[in-house]
């Protein structure tokens, strides 16, 4: 099967005062049709800014995508598209939800609105048309009453509601790749299971691709086919969810699993991951989790590992895949 | 809206403002039900001038024999009718402007810019006179053009303001991932934002024309005589002010609730739009 989109040796920096930050620096990943990726780290290894690098969202002063980067979909390099053509991609191939669901929503107008504009700009539907089909949207994303919710305006609406609003405006057009930038990081527990519930409905029903970016392992367990772990603005593991689980070969994948609270476990303390993130405008040498692994030996130190290969499904970054007998239990 | 509205009527200074302005735009408009007289006509050049206020004539007659009341009725329309629609050509130039260096940014925002503050750098009033003293006998078209173009530079600079910040904003982020071009971006989703700001602007504003007019008329290079104007009427009153002190007085008063009216109104509807003040 071919992937529908394939990113190669994705590098995006920015440029702040005088030094350079290498956010995302050489990530390679394939999405399949159908499939759920989750993309999943702490804050600031890249996550968000890949996600905003496939749509070409971080132009401007500062952040730029280095040149030899490559986003395809479906055969086409998104990053040598014209401005004309990438509009036409955005919203209606490829759409994006934010973490933020109250700042992302545009406050003047009313939620019916901003579905039908995203509708008139994508399609040749009329007024009437966009604003019927917005209706069916929102009860398509589960909002009680939505012929009299389709007037509100965003601060009439709890968080959970605007969340579900912006899943009905980057849904509107009926995209084949869905991302979602921690769709639930701003809502309470029992809104956050809804919405993920939503989600994974959707996604059955509508046969859509689907990049899940999140920091919560807890997230991507229940919804995503397949893991990508990142660091240090690079992929360090990527393997399907249940192998991912049950053997992750990276130690930052084995450490953050532990951070997890389990309740099928007896409780203990739970295990945090010693130092901090490393800076985007000055990564380690070597191996960028070396400071942080309990593994470490010379060669990390001064050697990057590539993405090597453990099985098939499985790679890591990480010289223990060539050399496991240095794994200390 | 009704929302905005309620917190706008929740105001005691802004129901003033409202009720001022209120009262001044039925003067203007219902002027020919309010007074029988004919502004320019000298009723009785013998008899009937400088008279002082009575039944037949509320506000006195001026120097000409000409009826006070209808001629600040009348003065009104003027007054008004070029400043709303003065400020319609400012704001509208100055939105323009405003979003266009806002949202180009870079080389267009600083060209455009630097040319604002280059403009504002020249007093207004200065420039007004110069124009208007090798432009002989204007008229109410040609004050507004005039007005209109030399008063956008404050407009802008709000809009543009408001749409650097709002650039930032996620639901820019939001929108253009959603597929909008720049267009629809400008039209559709930054000039609602920027609705309430530029509204507050203009009201303030139309105080601010109808101050500049009435100047522009008691120097005599404004609305053309025998049109009846706020300034021109001060300007004929001053000369009678020791035998019809009334003359000079009633078009100042008008004047003075002119300005406080849309002040009131305009510092009101900001209270009520802004949301930063919620």
């Amino acid at each position: 099967m071919n992937p529908l989109l394939s990113v190669r040796h994705l590098r995006t920096s920015f440029e702040t005062n005088g030094s350079i930050a290498r956010a995302v620096d050489g990530v390679s990943f394939d999405l399949f049709p159908g499939e759920t990726l989750g993309l999943v780290g702490e804050s600031g290894c890249g996550k968000t800014v890949t996600a905003l690098s496939i749509l070409r969202l971080v132009s401007g002063p500062t952040g730029h995508i280095v040149k030899d980067s490559v986003i395809e979909y479906q055969g086409t390099d998104l990053l040598r598209l014209p401005p004309r053509e990438l509009r036409r991609i955005r919203g209606a191939e490829i759409a994006m939800i934010f973490q933020e669901p109250t700042t992302s929503l545009n406050p003047v107008l009313t939620v019916g609105t901003q579905i039908a504009e995203t509708l008139r700009a994508h399609t040749k539907m009329d007024r009437k048309g966009a604003r019927r089909r917005a209706i069916e949207l929102l009860e398509l994303v589960g909002i009680p009453d939505p012929e009299s919710r389709v007037d509100d305006y965003p601060h009439q609406l709890s968080g959970g509601m605007q969340q579900r609003v912006m899943i009905a405006m980057a849904l509107s057009c009926d995209p084949k790749i869905l991302i979602a930038d921690e769709p639930t990081t701003a809502l309470d527990v029992t809104i956050q299971a809804q919405i993920l519930a939503l989600l994974a409905k959707l996604k059955r029903r509508l046969g859509m691709a689907m990049i899940l970016i999140t920091h919560d392992l807890g997230i991507v367990a229940g919804l995503a086919d397949r893991i990508a772990v990142m660091y240090g603005g690079q992929i360090v593991e990527q393997a399907p969810t249940d192998i991912l689980f049950q053997h992750p070969q990276h130690p930052y994948t084995e450490a953050l699993l532990k951070a997890v609270p389990r309740i099928d476990r007896p409780t203990t303390r739970l295990a945090a991951i010693p130092g901090m993130v490393p800076r985007a405008t000055k990564w380690p040498t070597g191996c960028r989790f070396h400071p942080r692994c309990q593994h470490v030996w010379e060669r990390c130190r001064v050697r990057m590992p590539d993405l090597l290969t453990w099985s098939p499904e499985q790679h890591s970054r990480c010289w223990l895949v060539e050399e496991p007998e240095r794994r200390q239990e | 809206m009704t929302e905005a509205l309620r917190r706008f009527l929740a105001q005691r200074r802004a129901r003033l403002g409202l009720a001022l302005v209120g009262v001044l735009c039925v003067m203007a408009l219902a002027a020919p039900w309010l007074t029988s007289h004919d502004p320019t006509a000298q009723l009785d050049l013998v008899h009937g001038r400088l008279l002082p206020p009575s039944a037949a004539h509320p506000f006195g007659t001026d120097d000409l024999s000409r009826d006070l009341f209808s001629r600040v009725l009348y003065g009104a329309r003027i007054s008004l009718t070029i400043a709303v629609f003065s400020v319609l050509v400012s704001v509208g130039i100055g939105t323009a402007v405003g979003l266009m260096a806002g949202l180009a940014g870079g080389v267009v925002d600083t060209l455009l810019m630097r040319s604002v503050d280059a403009a504002l750098a020249i007093p207004r009033v200065f420039l007004l006179l110069v124009v208007l003293a090798l432009w002989e006998n204007v008229g109410v078209a040609g004050l507004i053009a005039i007005l209109g173009l030399t008063s956008w530079l404050d407009a802008s600079r709000i809009v543009r303001a408001e749409v650097l910040s709002l650039k930032a904003r996620a639901f820019m982020a939001a929108a253009r991932a959603l597929g909008f071009g720049s267009h629809r971006l400008a039209l559709r989703h930054l000039l609602p934002n920027v609705a309430a700001p530029v509204i507050v602007a203009a009201t303030l504003g139309i105080g601010q024309i109808v101050l500049v007019e009435a100047g522009l008329s008691y120097l005599g290079i404004g609305v053309p005589p025998p049109t009846p104007s706020w300034g021109s009427i001060i300007a004929d009153g001053q000369r009678q002010l020791a035998a019809a002190p009334w003359m000079a007085t009633i078009p100042g008063v008008a004047i003075a609730v002119t300005v406080v009216g849309f002040s009131l109104l305009g510092d009101g509807l900001r209270d009520a739009l802004d949301p930063r003040t919620r």
